[in-house]
């Protein structure tokens, strides 16, 4: 899974922003969201993503990995991202 | 998630866009930027001046550029500074006429990777277009769309609306699709720059507009899934309230390296030439809260004919 052809991430102080170039629409991320992407342009796959933000922030891996399916799903949906 | 990003919490703009050059081979009735033969800027960025700014640009991570005039394609450089821009990931649109489309320079846009060319088109036949785009050429600006298309480039049309071709709404966006475009964009045409000298020309009335609107929302339906039709009914008054309310993480920048808040307005919050894109920024969010940017607005209200200073730039 990778960011779409035309979408684009930055990193910002709140979290970070994703921006669809073809619309020119753009979509704020909580710190949260924005780590999973952090992982998703560095190239993990998105099974992977989970079970390495549970090791960085200590937390539960079932919880995470609900919520990182959830956020992949809507970023699918919303033609954010691509397999 | 949300759709909504304050520019007053973003590190850097989201977009920039350039007028690289004020030089261009045509000019038209509507032009905001007065363009036209022999009217480049006497100050232009020169090569690493230009080189420059893009650096600060791919330093802070704009995601977004676009590239107008003017005729973008006749800048020296053209090329040279689209390449660099591309080569670090950023995504580039050009605005052009469409008159220097040839199927070298359209193979080379595609090897760049240029996200999209946005060709304007103000008319579906040679008449109407000719009476636009005074010195255009209606066969040759569809021919470098074709160009475009061949080569693989995905082509934005923009249109804009006069009393002369506002009929033809239904076939210029027929048009558009039929020339392989993927996006067809329309709005209301501003009593700004040329226009100002030529809207006895160009004024299209309140039922026009309201019929050409009604219009673009059927091709908006036909077309869905196959060709996005988007278009913007607000007027300049509306849209720059808005934007005093809710200011875009956009910089307009000048040939010159100058940045101004927004095309619309003549205030300049920054020189690219000699100060920091950072600072740039900080003072381009400061700057849509001065009170004469809002005194300005208001004053458009009483006199749409302000627009004709817009080029009397004030530093903010």
């Amino acid at each position: 899974m990778r960011l779409a052809q035309h979408v684009k991430f930055r990193e910002e102080r709140f979290g970070g922003v994703l921006f669809e170039t073809r619309s020119e629409k753009v979509y704020t991320l909580t710190p949260t969201a924005a780590a999973v992407l952090q992982e998703l342009v560095a190239g993990r796959p998105g099974t992977d993503i989970a079970p390495s933000l549970a090791v960085r922030y200590d937390a539960p891996q079932d919880a995470i990995a609900r919520d990182v399916q959830a956020f992949l799903e809507d970023l699918r949906e919303k033609g954010l991202v691509e397999d | 998630m949300s759709a909504v990003a304050a520019s007053e919490a973003l590190a850097a703009p989201l977009y920039v866009a350039w007028q690289i050059t004020n030089e261009c081979n045509l000019a038209c009735l509507h032009c905001i930027e007065e363009s036209g033969p022999g009217k480049a800027f006497p100050d232009e960025l020169d090569r690493e001046s230009a080189m420059r700014v893009i650096d600060q640009l791919l330093e802070h991570e704009v995601p977004y550029l676009s590239f107008s005039g003017g005729e973008p394609m006749l800048h020296p450089h053209f090329f040279e500074m689209a390449e660099r821009v591309t080569s670090h990931g950023t995504q580039l649109k050009i605005e052009t006429n469409g008159h220097y489309l040839t199927p070298d320079n359209c193979r080379r846009l595609r090897e760049i990777g240029v996200k999209a060319v946005q060709v304007s088109l103000d008319g579906a036949s040679s008449a109407t277009f000719g009476r636009m785009r005074v010195r255009g050429e209606f066969d040759k600006t569809v021919a470098g769309i074709r160009n475009l298309v061949a080569a693989g480039v995905p082509v934005e049309i923009n249109f804009s609306p006069a009393s002369f071709n506002v009929h033809e709404a239904a076939r210029i966006v027929d048009l558009a699709f039929e020339l392989g475009a993927v996006s067809f964009y329309s709005g209301k045409t501003m009593f700004t720059g040329n226009a100002v000298k030529a809207w006895h020309h160009l004024a299209v009335t309140d039922e026009q507009y309201a019929e050409y609107f009604r219009t673009l929302a059927i091709k908006r339906d036909e077309y869905r899934g196959r060709m996005r039709v988007s278009y913007h009914e607000a007027g300049l008054l509306e849209e720059l309230r808005y934007r005093l309310q809710h200011p875009a993480a956009l910089l307009i920048v000048l040939p010159n390296g100058l940045v101004k808040l927004i095309n619309a307005l003549p205030f300049v919050c920054g020189d690219l030439r000699t100060e920091p894109l950072a600072k740039v920024w900080t003072n381009f969010r400061r700057a849509w809260h001065d009170p004469r940017v809002a005194s300005f607005v208001d004053e458009l209200a009483v006199d749409p004919g302000r627009t004709r200073s817009l080029h009397q730039l004030v530093h903010v």
